[in-house]
């Protein structure tokens, strides 16, 4: 193997929700803090060689400029080099493959991997909505996002007879899985006739299809793994990961069944790692609405296309079934802080592979995690990323 | 040389408001008919293009072969600035393209028609656009406002040979007199003399003097003005041809301002005989004689355009939202580019025209060609610049509920695949109820928005009516 083996010796996030009271800055530093906490043998934040930073609307907080150079001073870590990854929606899984390649190549021997973001610091208006009227001229007006994926289940719906339940089933076992953790931005269940009573986002979609704007920020400590001794003695290893692109408007896509980034992430993620999709034992998915993980679990190839709908409502994606799915409660409970959602999904694998789950820890007889984000305004890009407990994973 | 008309269309735009509601808001006890008042995405230049589109394709012109496009309404959409060329882009006449714009008075509707004739009379252009459009924006509480309403009407003149209608007498009057009135920093229009003033010294004897020169061939058809909903019926009276042919449209959309005089007629257009038509505004009264021989393409559909059944009734409180004259406290946050960016130059005719770029090797249609430099389906460098096709299929779509202003939920964003292929994501004009996988869409101009004060145009998708 031409790259030489990643660990991840750290990992750790703040409560996720509307955090009025927390600047970007003290979000990032608590993350941080978190991350380091959770080494198992103590770790000197000077050790940090290198940071990527992942945030992906730097804007929405209210300043222009943001860029790497915010974290070193925030974490007090000035000096150290560090950079701002923007991929759209996947931005913090792809800051984590970037760590892992600045490690993987042998530059670096211990990389910090941060994602944070403020949704919440602009109004509604201001923030997403306003993406409603963005764009070229040309371009379809009044896209906000819930347009960007409602057309898929529109089209889901049609084709394979994807039923509302369906979509409900996911929320009510994401709100379920939230509840079970105590960094998800939601602590209640809600059940599917809430889900279909609640008001009418953007059709087929309704208020609680949809997660919420949601600040946060998470951190991950990447090390190169012939030194994850000196951090801990259970380390989780870096299996593989890809990314792969996909036409950015909707309108040049000839499928609203799948986001066709997706399964070619997950094509050359699986490769790398030498697994398939049945060895996976639970995943961190994107769930920004819930035909998101109907289309995420089928385009990952756990669950034949078409057949996603049945599965959730069945179970099969609930902790304790066939696979599961958002064990952090995802997007719709946890809450979608840009930036930090991957590194977050990240944190809730290695929590799994390390037995820490607490109530929602899974079996994970085969010691694979998978995690995956996609978005860009028509899911343009798509990250996975695989993690194991095996040494000889 | 006589100049012959070879087409008509006529647009109205989608809500009624009942003129008594308004008078009603100002305790006012008259009030009859209805009045079309612009949803949010239309206006003047819509109304027009929808009233032109019409026209083209009741008599099967190609745009590309019209040379001229004259314009008038009371009030473009740019004060000073493009109205005409976005509308000729939006319609399709070249580049090249003679006519203008006339504006400023009710009037201004009668001159595009003679600056046209003109222009064919003289041979300076063979196929000529006339378009005529208003959106009249009355004070609020103004005698004329439950009056006030909105539409279009387009008439193609070309060469007399084998047109089945053509223009004949033409007289004119005109009087120094204020009458309606809008100063260079007012937005809406007002009442300026006395109502008795207005009638028996000016309106009257100016009309009266040019439709009396057009009694002498005995009309078989009358278009008259009625800018308060009364003295059109006292001219009817006066010049002896029975109910105006015009009374309807006026009951139906109110007082269409510049649009008026010809969207009275056209419908006249239908069958043989001499239709009269006389214009009003700004101190002059013109009146013009149409000879029609045969039924005129498109004259049989303007009662369609009339009927108002598709329409949505509007509240008068919906009525000053639509013209602007209600709009909530506090900042709106700016939507979209600015029109400033250099993106609206690039994106001005592929917006406006609707282009795509049709790849070289594959033949997949890439949407817009600014963003394209190469092929979506083979990745290919090659494409050439092609029309879109105007009608499609939806293939998938969302009915959006929850926008900032200046959007307006619900609104319907569909994926359609056009009939040349091209795949396009539009807004759809309508509630939702008509939106399916399947369902057929035409293609319409609307304005999008107005972004930072400057309106927006481009194009929506409209469920396409089963027949």
């Amino acid at each position: 193997m031409a790259w030489n083996r990643v660990a991840v010796v750290g990992a750790g996030l703040i409560k996720m929700g509307e955090l009025f009271d927390q600047s970007y800055e003290q979000m990032a530093s608590g993350a941080f803090e978190a991350c380091v906490a959770s080494v198992d043998k103590g770790f000197e934040p000077r050790q940090v060689e290198a940071a990527f930073l992942a945030t992906q609307r730097g804007t929405l907080w209210g300043q222009e400029g943001i860029g790497g150079n915010t974290i070193p001073t925030a974490i007090g870590l000035t000096g150290i080099p560090c950079t701002r990854i923007e991929n759209a929606c996947p931005s913090g899984s792809d800051a984590f493959r970037v760590g892992a390649m600045a490690v993987a190549s042998g530059v670096h021997d211990v990389v910090l991997v941060i994602g944070v973001e403020k949704m919440r610091d602009k109004s509604s208006e201001e923030g997403l909505l306003s993406r409603a009227a963005a764009g070229h001229p040309i371009f379809t007006r009044g896209e906000t996002a819930p347009v960007l994926f409602a057309p898929f289940a529109t089209r889901h719906m049609a084709e394979f007879g994807t039923t509302r339940e369906m979509l409900a089933s996911v929320a009510v076992k994401n709100h379920h899985n939230g509840k079970l953790d105590p960094y998800a931005h939601f602590q209640n269940e809600v059940t599917i006739d809430e889900v279909l009573a609640s008001p009418a986002v953007c059709h087929p979609l309704h208020l609680l299809d949809c997660c919420p704007q949601t600040d946060g920020a998470a951190a991950v400590l990447l090390v190169s793994a012939d030194r994850a001794h000196e951090f801990t003695d259970r380390p989780v290893f870096v299996a593989g990961f890809g990314v792969a692109t996909d036409h950015p408007y909707l309108h040049e896509k000839d499928s609203f069944t799948e986001i066709k980034a997706t399964p070619l992430a997950a094509e050359r993620a699986y490769a790398m790692a030498g697994v398939g999709p049945d060895r996976i034992d639970c995943a961190e998915v994107h769930d920004c609405f819930t035909i998101t993980e109907i289309l995420d679990i089928e385009d990952l190839g756990f669950f034949a296309k078409g057949d996603g709908g049945r599965a959730s409502l069945e179970g099969e994606t609930a902790i304790g079934g066939r696979i599961a799915v958002n064990t952090s409660g995802g997007l719709l409970a946890k809450g979608h802080p840009i930036g930090a959602t991957g590194v977050a999904q990240i944190t809730e694998c290695w929590w799994q592979l390390r037995g820490d789950a607490a109530d929602r820890q899974v079996d994970t007889r085969n010691g694979y995690a998978l995690q995956h984000n996609a978005g860009g305004r028509g899911s343009g890009v798509a990250v996975v990323n695989i993690l194991t407990n095996r040494r000889d994973g | 040389m006589t100049v012959g008309v070879l087409a008509v269309g006529a647009a109205a735009p989608s809500m009624r408001v009942a003129a008594g509601d308004i008078a009603a808001a100002w305790d006012r006890k008259s009030g009859r008919g209805t009045a079309a008042i612009c949803a949010a995405d239309e206006d003047t230049l819509t109304l027009a293009w929808s009233a032109v589109d019409g026209a083209l394709r009741s008599a099967g012109i190609d745009a590309a072969n019209v040379d001229g496009i004259w314009w008038g309404t009371t009030r473009p959409p740019y004060a000073e600035g493009p109205s005409l060329a976005v509308l000729a882009t939006a319609v399709g006449v070249g580049g090249h393209a003679r006519g203008s714009l006339h504006a400023g008075s009710p009037h201004a509707g009668i001159d595009a028609l003679l600056g046209a004739a003109d222009a064919v009379a003289a041979g300076t252009v063979r196929l000529a656009i006339v378009v005529v459009s208003d959106a009249l924006r009355p004070g609020p509480g103004s005698a004329f406002e439950a009056r006030c309403g909105a539409g279009a009407a387009a008439i193609i003149l070309g060469p007399p040979a084998g047109a089945p209608a053509s223009l004949g007498l033409r007289v004119t009057r005109m009087e120094p007199y204020l009458d309606r009135y809008r100063g260079d920093d007012e937005v809406e229009t007002r009442d300026l003399y006395d109502g008795r003033l207005f009638r028996e010294e000016i309106f009257l004897p100016l009309v009266q003097d040019v439709a009396g020169a057009l009694r002498s061939v005995e009309p078989r058809s009358w278009s008259l003005p009625d800018p308060d909903g009364r003295l059109g019926a006292v001219l009817a009276k006066r010049v002896g041809g029975g109910a105006a042919a015009s009374a309807s449209v006026y009951a139906a959309l109110g007082d269409t301002g510049a649009a008026s005089a010809l969207l009275g007629a056209v419908g006249a257009f239908d069958a043989a005989g001499s239709v009269a038509i006389v214009g009003y505004g700004g101190g002059r009264a013109t009146g013009v004689l149409v000879h029609v021989e045969a039924p005129v393409p498109g004259a049989a559909r303007v009662a369609d355009v009339l009927d108002g059944s598709e329409a949505r009734p509007a509240s008068y409180a919906t009525v000053l939202r639509a013209r602007g004259q209600l709009v909530p406290a506090g900042e709106t946050v700016p939507m979209g580019v600015p029109p400033e960016s250099a993106m609206f130059v690039r994106g001005a005719h592929e917006m406006l025209q609707l282009l795509g770029g049709r790849c070289v090797d594959c033949g997949t249609i890439s949407t817009p060609p600014s963003i394209h430099p190469h092929c979506i389906a083979c990745g290919g460098p090659k494409l050439e610049p092609v029309a879109l096709a105007r009608e499609g299929t939806v293939y998938t779509y969302v009915i959006n509920h929850t926008m900032p202003a200046p959007f307006e939920a619900p609104l319907p964003i569909a994926v359609i695949d056009l009939d040349d292929g091209a795949r396009v994501m539009l807004q759809v004009a309508d509630d939702g109820t008509n939106v399916a996988i399947g369902a057929r869409m035409r293609l319409v101009l609307r304005r999008y928005a107005h972004e930072r004060g400057v309106p927006v145009y481009g194009f929506k998708a409209k469920p396409v009516k089963e027949s």
